[in-house]
């Protein structure tokens, strides 16, 4: 094992932003000077894992991650070709994967317009690109839709997301957080992103997704989650505890005195009860199907 | 292809003027239509599979936009389509791997304009299979350049066979495939309701109480086939309104000696405390799992969880369709004449147009269909057995190609 290569996964991770999985994996292997399946297959361990401690709280880096480990180590491609040509294939594949994931945001869009009906209010939480591809799409398809947007406290990613929709002149309407089941009655369904998709077929999101979802539920009304496939993390929280913490800086305005301890958690875990429908690019999903992906893939 | 087209608008005028109703009947005829489609296609010496296809999504495109409610009949067409896939795909593989012994010397001048390195004959069979499947996680990464690997190989293949005759043979081989394979799917069709009776004894116990609502043909025959291995049960059947068929259905179940009691629709929800289990039919399932059934059972489903009864659903294959339902109770509906529910005659008064601004005062409303979620089903007894909703998908992705689901996604993807 060569140290560059696993430090250079690690400095190619220009920003911590969950799809940049693979490319700096592919920069391992463009570097390494493995001979051999094996040695290569090591080398990128270590620097998969390596690039995962980057940014441990990351569930769709580290999914990333494993997806392509995954790749590597069963696909039957490389079973029969030279180690210059598999190794050439696997460079292709990582440097392919911003494109993938290009791809699935637009397969979304197109997956969900149908759901999407004329007159319909949407409730958005948080900024999500896949949600936004898929109003987007909706837009441009000449659909009315109002959409409702919460304000997405501490860092107010949902302002980000309302003024990108009335960019695209949609009718937006931005909530606190805590107006959700107050506005829940004008709303025909919600559309939330994912940061993972875990193994009971649950969401990982944006804090106070779970919130809304259980409001969602309790009124009868569809929560769908666009989400992409590689998404999809072997993960099976059992409680909202369990799962590695993401920390947020929380900025209340007025001084909290000392000795008041504060949730700075900045994610929570949905339920897969509470969800209704998974739109991603390998189709539209119950929640049950994504063990069943999982499983086929890493029995 | 001119032969057909007079069979084809004529199955379509009888979907338009709903003179075929009920999926079984609209499945069998689709399937027979489809097969007379595909024996009357002359095939082309390129790309048969694809132009197969062509002729059949024309067809059926016509058919699914005579009659959007009856769901057989897209599925139907597009398990045809599947069947096109698989066949073509099955002949391909079996060629390639012949030719690959042949194909070295053709290995060199391929590699000449081909940056990839070739592929060797079996992972192109493996991709092959792959292509059939759904899209998974497992070919995420590598699903990019199979289809342009593919087609090379196949249209290479074609071009090194330079025989004609053997060419022909081949395309005889393909289109006599997929009509034997449409045989099947019509054997499949009419056997289903064998299939799925067979089940009966393991579902209904000794002296249980079995309700259902209206009458499919489905439900009758898991009736008898539990009465013919000697269960004695009691069945409730509701009556089925506006159509009544439960009348009939309690008929035909006197005649076969099981114990029968006629309830009108609104007594459902006294009598299912009383009930062991409900079994109804469907008119189709949907890929959610939810159930398109005749109007009334979301209420006798309803009634049911209010009691933990199970809710049982019994349906052939052909009923399931791929599709998510969309704002059901308007988009997969039909509203029949209101003479099912009121006499002209005596209510002639009331829908007289010439009132107030020419809007009569009486409206009749006669939805046939429900969307029964889900959530409210216990199980659902499909030809090949037992399943629970959210499994449905994976019946889906073994009878129906992804990108035949949604039509659309192909213009794009290509």
């Amino acid at each position: 094992m060569e140290p560059d290569a696993s430090s250079a996964a690690a400095a190619q991770n220009p920003n911590p932003n969950p799809s940049t999985g693979p490319p700096p994996i592919s920069a391992v292997i463009r570097s390494s000077r493995a001979t051999t399946m094996m040695e290569l297959e090591i080398e990128l361990k270590k620097a998969s894992d390596k690039l995962k401690s980057w940014d441990a709280t990351s569930i769709s880096l580290s999914a990333a991650c494993d997806l392509f480990m995954r790749f590597v180590t069963r696909t039957s491609h490389l079973e029969h070709e030279k180690f210059d040509a598999a190794k050439s294939r696997l460079i292709e594949r990582g440097e392919k994967f911003g494109e993938i994931s290009l791809k699935a945001r637009k397969t979304i869009a197109m997956l969900s317009q149908d759901f999407i009906s004329d007159g319909c209010t949407i409730l958005v939480h948080g900024y999500s690109r896949v949600v936004l591809e898929v109003l987007k799409l909706a837009a441009s398809n000449r659909k009315l839709f109002r959409v409702l947007c919460t304000e997405g406290r501490p860092d107010r990613t949902g302002l980000r997301m309302s003024n990108e929709l009335a960019a695209l002149g949609i009718p937006v309407k931005v909530l606190i957080d805590s107006a959700v089941a107050y506005s829940m009655d004008e709303v025909d369904m919600v559309f939330v992103g994912a940061d993972g998709v875990v193994e009971s077929g649950g969401i990982i999101n944006m804090m106070g997704t779970y919130q809304i979802a259980l409001v969602a539920h309790s009124m009868n009304k569809p929560v769908y989650v666009a989400a992409e496939s590689y998404k999809f993390a072997r993960l099976y929280p059992l409680d909202q505890k369990d799962m590695t913490p993401a920390h947020r800086p929380i900025d209340f305005g007025v001084p909290i005195p000392a000795g008041v301890e504060v949730e700075t958690s900045a994610r929570d875990y949905t339920p897969p009860q509470y969800l209704t429908l998974l739109l991603t690019d390998l189709g539209v999903l119950t929640p049950s199907v994504v063990s069943d992906e999982l499983i086929q893939l890493y029995l | 292809m001119p032969d057909v087209q007079p069979l084809v608008s004529e199955f379509v005028l009888k979907l338009k003027r709903r003179k075929v109703e009920g999926s079984h009947a609209v499945a069998r005829q689709t399937a027979e239509l489809l097969r007379s489609v595909v024996s009357q296609h002359r095939m082309g010496s390129t790309n048969q599979a694809a132009a197969l296809a062509d002729a059949v999504r024309g067809v059926g495109e016509q058919l699914i936009a005579a009659n959007p409610i009856e769901l057989a009949v897209g599925n139907i067409v597009r398990r045809v389509l599947h069947i096109i896939k698989e066949e073509d795909i099955s002949s391909t593989a079996v060629g390639i791997e012949g030719l690959s012994v042949t194909a070295e010397s053709d290995d060199e001048y391929e590699s000449g304009n081909d940056d990839h390195p070739t592929l060797s004959a079996a992972v192109l069979a493996a991709h092959a299979r792959n292509a059939l499947r759904a899209p998974s996680l497992q070919t995420l990464l590598e699903d990019i350049p199979v289809s342009t690997a593919l087609s090379r190989s196949a249209s290479s293949a074609g071009d090194s066979d330079g025989k004609s005759g053997d060419k022909s043979s081949k395309s005889r081989k393909l289109k006599h495939d997929v009509i034997a394979a449409i045989g099947d799917l019509i054997d499949e069709i009419d056997t289903c309701y064998d299939q799925i009776s067979e089940q009966a004894v393991e579902h209904i116990h000794q002296n249980e109480v079995i309700l259902t609502l209206g009458r499919s043909r489905t439900v009758k025959e898991f009736l008898y086939a539990a009465k013919e291995k000697k269960r004695s049960f009691r069945v409730f059947v509701a009556e089925g309104a506006p159509r009544y068929k439960g009348h009939v259905l309690a008929k035909e179940l006197v005649e076969k000696g099981v114990q029968t009691t006629v309830i009108t629709d609104s007594a459902v929800f006294a009598m299912i405390s009383r009930v062991n289990m409900v079994i109804v039919g469907a008119h189709a399932i949907m890929a959610n799992g939810g159930v398109i059934a005749p109007v009334g059972m979301n209420m006798v489903a309803l009634a049911a969880q209010r009691h933990a009864v199970p809710f049982v659903v019994v349906a052939g294959s052909h009923k399931l369709c791929p599709l998510y339902p969309h704002n059901p109770e308007v988009l997969l509906n039909e509203l029949k004449s209101p003479s099912d529910l009121l006499d002209f005659g005596e209510f002639s008064s009331c829908m007289n147009f010439s009132t107030q601004d020419g809007t009569p005062l009486l409206n009749v409303v006669n939805p046939t269909f429900d969307y029964v979620p889900p959530k409210l089903v216990s199980l659902f007894i499909t030809d090949t057995g037992g399943h629970s909703p959210s499994y449905m998908y994976r019946l889906i992705a073994e009878y129906y190609s992804a990108d035949d689901l949604v039509v659309r996604r192909k213009s794009t993807s290509s």
